[in-house]
């Protein structure tokens, strides 16, 4: 596993980018991956589909569905990919600190 | 070699991006003699093994010569390809749903020309590059699936046993010998992916042992519920386990009386891998079919419960598809998929003539409708 160093902090991450422990999750991590993703601004909105994501995950121990996401955070899917560009698995679950999306992708 | 942009910026990705234009209209590929006869065909019919004619309506000839291909294909082998179909096509080709390639052309003269280039062109190894056939009741090219190339759940490789089973079955695939034709196809693993379930004869990964369960990383890759979910014979259950450091971790235990090894819960989870040399090999099924010919489509059945994976030849797998093909193609009547005959004949008999053990891994157990495929009767005929 490789390592990324940024704002004085240490992460492990995999070859996809993915964080490799929650734990680690931290501020400096979502300022990471918003340079990695290409995302100009975090916004609020942003923020809520991170903290639903976490909420989620933390409560049930996986990745809400699509739809959940969707209901939970009031966004349509369209609007997740205007604030995710690399959609809700591979954009909003990394920024989040969630493990990588696994089964057939 | 040095980076070279193709335009893209990565400081702004969604400047100038194109989405959502999905494929070419496959109308524009059309050599024009088919653009022209397109819903006027009249009839068609095999001259030979891998060539074929269709007649229009207007009266136009379209003849096509179908060759194998290795569906694993460099670039060169694609531009050589397309050299071809410049030559004597006017540009045009096609690939088929099974990988094989087709050229079209408007003449007999084009066609022989076209053939006896193919004919001649060979890899260094002195392999086929372009053997002509696939035709009528033969054997066409295998569908299969990644294997040991680029996939990470695999039980055995694709293209090697693919290469390997066709060099044996050759004679088929140039000559339409058999009593209907025989799909052959090739799964790494039981994803399954293209069409092993429902093949003449299928080949397929298999394993024989349980995942390990790697505790240390498991609740910090996986999600652990999906891997639960994952198992159809719910042998997963959460557990907490300590680590040697003392730490107490989340993980799953597997209940190995349950577990099929299907691998269903390192699709899931990377931290329960089960790949094994000595554990892994092939399952061969037989009897599937997807046409509506005669009798409905059918599944195909597990025939050959392991043999053992033997790279680079599989000479077990492939005696064994052989045998299979060799004991149908003297036994079954005109027009009868290898399905048919066996469930004519009996399954006890298609055993006894093919010379294949039945183990108790046959026998269907899984849930309620693995009742449904046993005997409920007393018709059976005794066997040597």
């Amino acid at each position: 596993m490789a390592t990324v160093e940024f704002q004085g902090k240490t992460f492990t991450v995999d070859e996809d980018g993915f964080i490799e422990s929650y734990d680690d999750w931290c501020e400096e991590w979502v300022q990471w991956v918003k340079q990695q993703e290409g995302i100009d601004e975090l916004t609020d909105d942003h923020r809520k589909v991170i903290k639903v994501l976490q909420d989620y995950y933390e409560k049930n121990g996986i990745a809400p569905m699509v739809r959940i996401l969707s209901k939970l955070t009031g966004f349509k899917l369209k609007q997740i990919y205007e604030l995710f560009p690399s959609g809700p698995g591979k954009g909003a679950c990394k920024m989040a600190g969630l493990p990588k999306p696994t089964g057939c992708v | 070699m040095a980076f070279i942009s193709s335009g893209y910026d990565p400081k702004e990705p969604m400047k100038d991006r194109i989405t959502d234009i999905g494929p070419r209209n496959y109308e524009e590929f059309y050599p024009p003699i088919i653009a022209k006869n397109k819903g006027k065909w009249a009839y068609h019919e095999i001259l030979e093994p891998g060539v074929l004619v269709h007649v229009s309506e207007t009266g136009d000839e379209l003849y096509t010569v179908r060759v194998g291909g290795c569906r694993l294909m460099s670039v060169t082998h694609i531009r050589e390809i397309c050299e071809i179909a410049d030559k004597y096509c006017d540009g045009y080709l096609r690939f088929t749903t099974r990988n094989n390639i087709e050229f079209m052309v408007d003449s007999k003269e084009k066609a022989e020309a076209l053939k006896k280039d193919l004919e001649s062109r060979k890899f260094p190894g002195g392999s086929f590059k372009f053997p002509i056939g696939g035709t009528g009741a033969g054997i066409t090219n295998i569908i299969h699936t990644q294997g040991w190339i680029h996939c990470h759940t695999p039980a055995t490789d694709a293209s090697g046993p693919v290469k390997a089973t066709l060099d044996v079955l050759f004679e088929h695939f140039q000559n339409m010998d058999l009593p209907a034709q025989v799909r052959v196809s090739l799964a790494c693993c039981l994803n399954m992916c293209g069409a092993v379930h429902c093949s003449d004869i299928a080949i397929l990964g298999y394993h024989r042992k349980p995942p390990m369960v790697e505790h240390e990383y498991i609740d910090k890759m996986c999600e652990i519920p999906l891997a639960i979910a994952a198992c159809p014979t719910a042998a997963i259950k959460p557990k907490k386990v300590a680590l040697e450091d003392g730490t107490e971790v989340k993980s799953v235990e597997v209940n190995h009386s349950r577990c099929m090894y299907c691998g269903n819960c390192y699709t899931m989870c990377p931290s329960m891998p089960l790949a094994d040399k000595e554990g892994d090999g092939i399952v061969i099924m037989v009897g599937g079919k997807v046409s509506n010919r005669i009798s409905a489509p059918k599944f195909s059945k597990v025939a050959v419960a392991y043999l053992p994976n033997n790279p680079p030849r599989w000479p077990e797998v492939t005696s064994t598809i052989k045998k299979i093909v060799d004991t149908y193609s003297k036994d079954a009547r005109k027009y009868e998929r290898l399905g048919e005959w066996a469930e004519r004949i009996g399954w006890e008999k298609f055993f006894e003539k093919c010379g294949l053990e039945f183990t108790h891994h046959l026998i269907d157990d899984f849930r309620d409708p693995a009742y449904y495929t046993w005997r409920q009767t007393t018709q059976f005929k005794f066997t040597d």
